[in-house]
């Protein structure tokens, strides 16, 4: 009778077997490399504006304060974005009739808000507040990147658990003295070792309570 | 081969699968819908945005206005906190004020101008005004209200009659004080007010008084109890005489049940003890010891001696108790009384309604009130204002009256009116509102106002018009401040001194026939006008348990004889009404008396409370009764359901672990817990900068609720409603337990608020098997939610059983009544609503505990000791609830956990709770 | 005296050639009799299936509220069923096993659809976990896999013991299976007829020419792999006990758990063994090699298990009252007079009581008496199983929390769809695989029948 399979058969068997374990191991690495990619992290995204926003500008060549604008910062768990109002006590005398800024003018004369579209997102259950870590010397620049040299915003960081984590462990590795928490330039001194490690002390931060479930989440 | 390869590794397949879950759940992250930002075009003053405002206002109970503050966050307001600063809340709420943000965000509540039903115009209504109103100066009008003493109001009311001369205003209060009124008037001639200085009496006797429980005083009276009940202070010595219990009976170191009959005799007997002559009294001789004992001590303790007499009392008992007091120099002060109107109320709710059936009107105004629900159908009120040509009805929802009424006019909630009112002893406060109207409403004062043609009058200007009148001084300055403090200033009326009259004879209580039932404000919707909040419907009884409904509360010797088992259905039968309601029994309660709550039962309350219950108002000839006679009680053909959160009060044996009760005596020779430390395999906690612990003191604790609502409103608690509720499940973060200990031959109940025991060796943790319950460095047990799988392990192994989970999406989806939505906005921000699926549990307001410590940090300062006041605790009327750091051993807590009636619950499982209690402690082991 | 027979009868009866062994294995799947009753029994386990999906529908789109658990209760009828299964799931690979290394004759008949009766019942088991999970498409957090959380599972968990526990068992038990399969296989793709037919089996037979190596290389292979699963079988139900035990609840922290647990599920495992048994010879002709003495021997196991489960009873009784706990005692007393008093009286009455008959040999040898009393065997153990999940729950050390369970449709619908779909892979299996092992029959009845 005829031969039921081809010498083939046998590499065919090797193969699928081996597959069988491998399967598996595979696609967990696989997912995981996706988890972690900026295509699902939404690092280094830009979304469209109603209005063009440069930080580049106002931030770099203007050299504004953050907290010009974002006035929250300092009090509450939101730096809040400003309101049409701040907007305009430049632009109501300088660039008045720019076209970029026809929305802002809008805005002002109706009292509708602009609807500006999220750029740095944590889950709404992480409840992260602005204030706290500006208090206790970590940067602006540590989260949101080299704003200064943003056109349009984007999301500097992955903002994944693990990446917060990395800070709540070391600390010392990313603070910086209070009076430059909002300085865009502020380079890792050669002695931040050092210096880290005395301001954790200074600023009475307690590591281990800084990786707590329930410092982010409740 | 098909069906070999899935059952020879099914797991690996399913494994597979959830990770091509996973997969396809990281590629959604990527397209997730975009989120806005929408900032303020013109952010208002002073707002920083997510971070609390607070205001001071002032909420209402029968009419007497209590002053509290408001928490906004983002121009929502979130949640009502106690005004220190205010004498009638002392800083504390109870479950109506706590509840009022549920109510304004109620979303049956009226949001248009109805005509017969259909939405109708602004104009329309004028219109149709106008024409009733030509002509007759107010021949013909009548205006209804509840109970007044707003001057706002007031003033609205005398500009009315002013316009209308011939009007005439009828006030009823269905929680009212005739009794109380009457007795006043045999005593003194006059009403008064009478507030006790309950502090300052060393013994105290209520026959059938309830000061402690729901009313416009609870607070205040409560603060007193309490502060003679801390460690140290000289204790209070109560003696209840009462039908029903109640939660002054429950405090009572000595009570006895009593028919009302018997309670008048024992008024007798106490006052021949003070040297009246009434006449030798009749007492049974279980009640004789107990007459004998209160008797003595209350002359013993001349001048820090108390009588109290309850509304369920004839007016003469009342005279004999204020003759009493007077003869025993008792702490209480005769305040004029702020009610304006000299009638009583259940005269003028039948006044009403025989002027309505005698056609004296052309046109009627009900404003606030909802009288057809309130009085007996014997009234046949509805009948009697269908009849009239012209009817509006002004409230917050399209309720009963509202139907009988051509008109309804939406009201807006208090929290978004400009008013003011006055407190039981004059002190006046402001309505401040802390959001603006949600739907197009007017205030009760706009309203009056309109209709005597101040066409354009607001609130505001109204209020403030009132005020310049009769405040001296710099008036910007005084009102600046009295919003800022919620009081104004020196508006409290002088104590009177009054001349006594001898008391009349005391004519002796007829014998009931039949059962007779003793009527009383519902514990959860009060009179009813809160039957559509669902925090307060799933708030549940304080000894009942029971939620969602009223129980026919029986003694436990009727039970016996007539046969009725717990929870049956039973028919209440009086005068051819009948009420039909599931049946308890209550043991130490006087045999023949059958007990009812009213304020349930409503026809049209909205979603939440339509058809909630019994209605217990209809029945009888006369209304607003508190004590009828000749009920009928047998078992029902329907059949309704109880529902309750606990099912089990009595102790079973366990009561030495569970409710721990000393008396002073033992309280000499006892020490802290036993101190056992027995070793444990579990790894020793994390320890920090604080270690927060939680004190519950179960003899302040006078089971109140108001903890309960406060947690539910402070971290968004979903009701779960009725039927899940029946399936036994509830979500109340902080449950207040209810027990009954026989000792000798009577009952004694107590209170114990248990939430989250924050175990330093948690059952709970090493079970979990994502690590979704754990320790932080303060010692909190925390359950993060977003981590949670749902395995319930953790409440399975929580010898507690003070976890809550999400059997259903309760504050989304499938939330009850489909309120999800609604109540969003009442959501406090810092606090995720958890999804379907989640365990959840308290976690000492975390919240509230983040919020402190970077308030403190951003100083470089420790949180101070009373910084961190969780949400349960600033609700205590009582301060039984502790709160601190076992870190200083200075704290309020550690001190107390050295006390000697402290003790730790089910301290034999060594789980070592943050959470401990304090015993209930008795004066003496005497019985009866 | 039944010992004595025993030694005359043969384990094989009425078999005249190998040649009529092969065929007589084979028929089922090559050339099916009385297929009618196969197709009905397909139809009934397809119907229960095809409800138990629409459960799992249901339960998935409302959440777990549409069971009867409550804020006391917070655990039902899914861990019951898981337990029940996962115990059936044991006697399989433990017969076989145990059997092989003891020597037994009569395992030759059994091995074969016990295993696939384990494979079959542990997959319902693994289901139930994930029924039970208010967010099962999370379940995969229990399991340690790189994640941008840099987050683990929770090892002191029993659950996530149960994890490993399980998927090792079933893994396991499924590589021991077709390693006894091969040899059949390749027979099965001599005989078929089909191309494809025999394709397939030829594919699954890995080359198997039962040349005398592969024989002594698959005897060796089989044997080291039963040593090894018969702990395995052990450690299963024992780390499943400890969902209980490891616990701080009334009535579960006992450490007698783990081996009453083992015992409890070889007891349910045997008696389903017996019901497949019974099935299988009347539906597939098997008379042959399914014999009254098979009954009988499983009957003595069943009477040993029996009186074992009625000492861990008896243990649990006297611990509590020994032990002196309010708790624990008052638990015990709950048992007897609480409202699932007649769940626990059933319970005893048959899992210790009614087995009681197996004393008589009448009745070991009387098939029809032996499948009742094992189905009687099974519905107790579920009982039992459900009462530990319900007693302790609704009665622990709180009177206020105090709860009772009331189970809904949906409830239900799932343990009984869980069966549905239990038969109906087994009922597949029998149409596809050779229900017992050819080559080891042939072997027996070499050594029975001397040539």
């Amino acid at each position: 009778m005829a031969q039921l399979f081809r010498p083939g058969a046998n590499s065919i068997a090797v193969a699928v077997i081996v597959a069988l374990f491998a399967a598996p191991v595979a696609a967990v690495a696989l997912t995981y490399a996706l988890w972690d990619s900026p295509y699902a992290t939404d690092q280094n995204l830009t979304r469209a504006q109603p209005v063009p926003f440069s930080h580049a500008h106002h931030v770099g060549d203007l050299g504004l304060d953050c907290r010009m604008c974002h006035t929250g910062v300092e009090q509450a768990a939101s730096a809040g974005i400003p309101s049409t109002h701040i907007c305009m006590t430049c632009h109501s005398k300088i660039w008045t009739n720019a076209r970029m800024l026809a929305p802002v003018r809008a805005s002002y004369a109706s009292g509708k808000p602009l609807h500006w579209q999220r750029v740095n997102r944590v889950p709404d259950y992480v409840f992260f507040d602005h204030s706290i870590h500006v208090a206790k010397g970590i940067g602006c620049s540590v989260c949101h990147g080299p704003v200064q040299k943003m056109a349009l915003m984007r999301q500097a960081q992955p903002l994944t658990m693990g990446w917060c984590l990395e800070c709540h462990r070391h600390p010392q590795k990313y603070i910086r003295p209070q009076d430059d928490v909002f300085d865009m330039y502020w380079r890792t001194p050669f002695d931040q070792p050092e210096q880290g490690a005395r301001l954790v002390r200074q600023y009475l931060i307690h590591t281990d309570h800084l990786t707590d479930c329930s410092i982010c989440h409740r | 081969m098909p069906s070999l390869k899935p059952q020879s590794d099914l797991d690996r397949r399913v494994a597979l699968k959830l990770l091509a879950t996973a997969m396809a759940a990281t590629m959604a992250r990527c397209s997730r819908p975009e989120e806005e930002i929408v900032p303020y075009a013109k952010m208002p003053e002073g707002l920083v945005a997510g971070e609390p405002m607070r205001f001071a206002t002032t909420l209402a109970l029968s009419g007497y206005g209590r002053g509290f503050v408001g928490i906004s966050i983002d121009g929502r307001p979130i949640k009502i906190e106690g005004n220190p600063k205010h004498p009638f809340s002392l800083g504390a709420t109870d479950i109506f004020a706590e509840a009022e943000v549920m109510s304004l965000y109620d979303p049956d509540r009226s949001t248009a101008i109805r005509h017969d039903e259909a939405i109708a115009t602004w104009d329309a209504f004028s219109a149709d005004w106008g024409q009733a109103t030509r002509a007759q100066n107010g021949h013909g009008l009548a205006l209804v209200t509840n109970r007044v003493v707003s001057p706002t109001t007031l003033a609205r009311i005398a500009a009315f009659k002013n316009r209308y001369p011939s009007m005439r205003w009828y006030r009823y209060e269905p929680v009212h004080d005739d009794a109380a009124r009457a007795g006043a008037r045999l005593a003194f001639g006059r009403v008064v007010t009478s507030l006790p200085r309950w502090s300052e009496a060393d013994v105290v006797l209520s026959l059938g008084a309830d000061p402690l429980g729901h009313g416009p005083d609870e607070l205040r009276m409560a603060r007193a109890y309490a502060s003679r009940r801390v460690l140290g202070a000289k204790r209070q010595r109560i003696h209840a005489a009462e039908a029903v219990w109640t939660l002054t009976g429950a405090a009572a170191d000595f009570r006895i049940p009593t028919t009302p009959a018997v309670i008048v005799e024992i008024a007798r007997a106490v006052a021949n003890a003070c040297g009246a002559n009434l006449g030798s009294p009749q007492i049974p001789e279980d009640a004789e010891h107990f007459v004998e004992r209160a008797s003595r001590e209350l002359m013993a303790a001349r001048g820090k001696a108390l009588v109290l007499a309850g509304e369920s009392q004839p007016a003469e008992v009342h005279a004999i108790c204020h003759w009493i007091n007077a003869q025993l120099g008792a702490p209480v002060d005769h305040l004029p009384s702020q009610d304006a109107v000299e009638n009583d109320h259940a005269f003028e709710l039948v006044a009403l309604a025989d002027d309505l059936h005698a056609h004296r009107f052309r046109s009627v105004i009900v404003a606030d009130a909802n009288p057809v629900y309130d009085a007996p159908d014997s009234l046949h009120l509805a009948d009697g204002i269908a009849s009239v040509p012209f009817s509006a009805h002004i409230g917050l929802y399209c309720d009963e009256t509202a139907m009988a009424c051509h008109w309804h006019l939406p009201l807006s909630h208090a929290l978004e009116s400009w008013g003011d009112s006055r407190a039981l002893d004059g002190t006046a406060s402001i309505v401040q509102p802390l959001i603006q109207t949600l739907y197009p409403t007017r205030t009760r004062d706009e309203y009056l106002a309109w209709l005597v043609g101040e066409d354009v009058a607001k609130a505001y200007d109204l209020v403030r018009k009132t005020w310049q009148s009769n405040v001296p001084g710099d008036f910007e300055a005084n009102w600046r401040k009295a919003l800022n403090d919620g009081v104004i200033a020196n508006t409290a009326a002088t104590p009177l001194a009054l001349s006594l009259k001898r008391p009349a004879d005391l004519p002796r209580a007829a014998t009931p026939r039949g059962m007779s039932l003793a009527m009383s404000p519902d514990p959860s919707v009060w009179d009813g006008r809160f039957a559509n909040n669902a925090w307060l419907q799933e708030c549940s009884e304080p000894f009942t348990k029971q939620v969602w409904g009223n129980a026919i509360r029986i003694a436990p010797g009727d039970a016996e004889r007539l046969g009725i088992a717990d929870e049956d259905t039973v028919d209440v039968e009086i005068d051819g009404k009948t009420i039909t309601a599931p049946a308890i029994s209550m043991p130490g309660q006087a045999d023949g008396v059958i007990g009812l709550h009213w304020g349930q039962g409503r026809l049209r309350a909205g979603r939440i409370g339509t058809g909630v219950g019994a209605r217990v108002c209809g029945i009888g000839a006369h209304p607003l009764a508190r004590l009828l006679d000749g009920a009928v009680l047998r078992k029902s053909a329907r059949s309704v359901p109880f529902r309750s959160t606990q099912a089990h009060t009595r102790l079973e044996g366990r009561a030495e672990d569970i409710f721990q009760i000393a008396t002073l005596n033992e309280l000499g020779h006892a020490n802290a817990g036993t101190g056992r430390r027995p070793p444990s395999l579990l790894p020793v906690p994390p320890k920090g900068d604080y270690a927060w612990a939680m004190v519950v003191d179960t003899d302040a604790c006078i089971g109140c609720n108001a903890c309960v609502v406060a947690c539910q409103a402070e971290n968004n608690v979903p009701v779960v409603g009725p039927e899940e509720i029946s399936q036994g499940r509830d979500m109340h973060w902080l449950r207040v337990d209810a027990y009954t200990r026989p000792h000798g031959y009577i009952e004694r109940r107590g209170f114990q608020p248990v939430p989250c025991m924050h175990c330093e060796y948690a059952p709970c943790e090493p079970v979990c098997p994502v690590e979704a319950s754990v320790h932080d460095h303060e010692g909190l047990n925390v359950q993060v939610y977003n981590r949670c799988i749902g395995t319930r392990f953790c409440e399975a192994n929580c010898p507690y059983k003070v976890r809550r989970f999400n059997w259903f999406d309760y504050s989304g989806d499938q939330a009850y009544a489909g309120e999800g939505e609604a109540l969003k906005a009442q959501h406090n921000p810092d606090v995720s609503a958890r999804g379907r699926g989640v365990m959840e549990k308290c976690n000492y307001c975390l919240q509230r505990i983040s919020r402190a410590r970077k308030a403190a940090e951003k100083e470089n300062r420790k949180i101070a000791e009373g910084e961190m006041i969780t949400a349960c605790q600033a609700a205590c009327p009582t301060r039984a609830i502790h709160f601190g750091d076992l870190n200083r051993t200075d704290s309020d807590v550690s001190n107390l956990r050295k006390a000697p009636q402290h003790y730790v619950l089910l301290e034999e499982l060594n789980t070592r709770p943050r959470t401990t209690y304090l015993k209930r402690v008795f004066n003496s082991d005497d019985q009866g | 005296m039944t010992a004595a027979e025993g030694t005359k009868e043969r384990w094989i009866q009425g078999i005249q050639s190998l040649e009529e062994i092969n065929a007589r294995i084979s028929a089922p799947i090559l050339d099916p009799a009385h297929t009618w009753r196969w197709w009905a029994a397909l139809a009934i386990s397809g119907s229960l299936t095809l409800l138990m999906i629409v459960a799992v529908t249901w339960l998935f789109a409302h959440g777990i509220g549409v069971f009867g658990n409550n804020t006391t209760i917070v655990w039902g009828f899914p861990i019951a069923n898981y337990v029940w299964w996962l115990g059936i799931g044991h006697a399989g690979t433990l017969i076989s096993a145990l059997l092989l290394l003891t020597r037994q004759k009569w395992r030759g008949s059994l091995n074969r659809f016990a295993e696939a009766m384990t494979l079959f019942a542990a997959s319902m088991a693994g289901l139930f976990p994930i029924f039970h999970l208010g967010r099962p498409y999370y379940l995969y957090w229990i399991t340690p896999y790189p994640n941008v959380q840099g987050l683990w599972p929770q090892w002191r968990s029993a659950l996530v013991w149960d994890l490993w526990a399980v998927g090792t068992y079933i893994t396991f038990s499924a590589l021991f299976w077709y390693v006894g399969l091969v040899p059949d296989l390749a027979m099965l793709r001599e005989r078929a007829r089909s191309l494809w037919a025999r394709r397939l089996y030829g594919a699954f037979a890995l080359g198997w020419r039962g040349s005398a190596r592969h024989w002594e290389i698959h005897e060796r292979f089989y044997r080291y792999m039963a040593a090894l699963a018969v702990p395995l079988v052990v450690s299963v139900h024992s780390i499943v006990s400890l969902d209980f035990a490891a616990s701080l609840e009334p009535g579960w922290a006992d450490t007698i758990y783990p081996p009453y647990f083992v015992i409890g599920a070889l007891y349910s495992g045997f008696a389903m063994v017996v019901v497949l048994a019974a099935a299988l010879r009347w539906g597939c002709s098997f008379e042959p090699f399914i014999t009254h003495r098979h009954f009988d021997a499983i009957a003595r196991v069943l009477l040993t298990a029996s009186i074992v489960m009625g000492i861990s009873y008896a243990t649990e009784w006297l611990w509590a009252w020994y032990g002196g706990e309010r708790p624990e005692r008052h638990l015990v007393a709950f048992l007897f007079t609480g409202p699932y008093a007649p769940l626990y009286y059933g319970q005893l009455l048959f899992n210790v009581v009614v087995p009681q008959a197996f004393w008589s040999p009448r009745v070991r040898t009387n098939i029809a008496a032996v499948v009742v009393i094992s189905i009687l065997i099974n519905v107790g153990m579920w009982l039992e199983r459900i009462l530990i999940v319900w007693s302790t729950l609704s009665r622990d050390y709180l009177p206020s929390a105090w709860r009772i369970f009331l189970p809904t449709f949906w409830d239900w619908a799932l343990l009984f769809g869980s069966l549905g779909a239990f038969m109906f892979l087994f009922l597949l299996f029998v149409r596809i695989l050779p229900a017992m092992p050819a080559h080891e029959l042939r072997k027996l009845w070499i050594e029975e029948n001397g040539s």
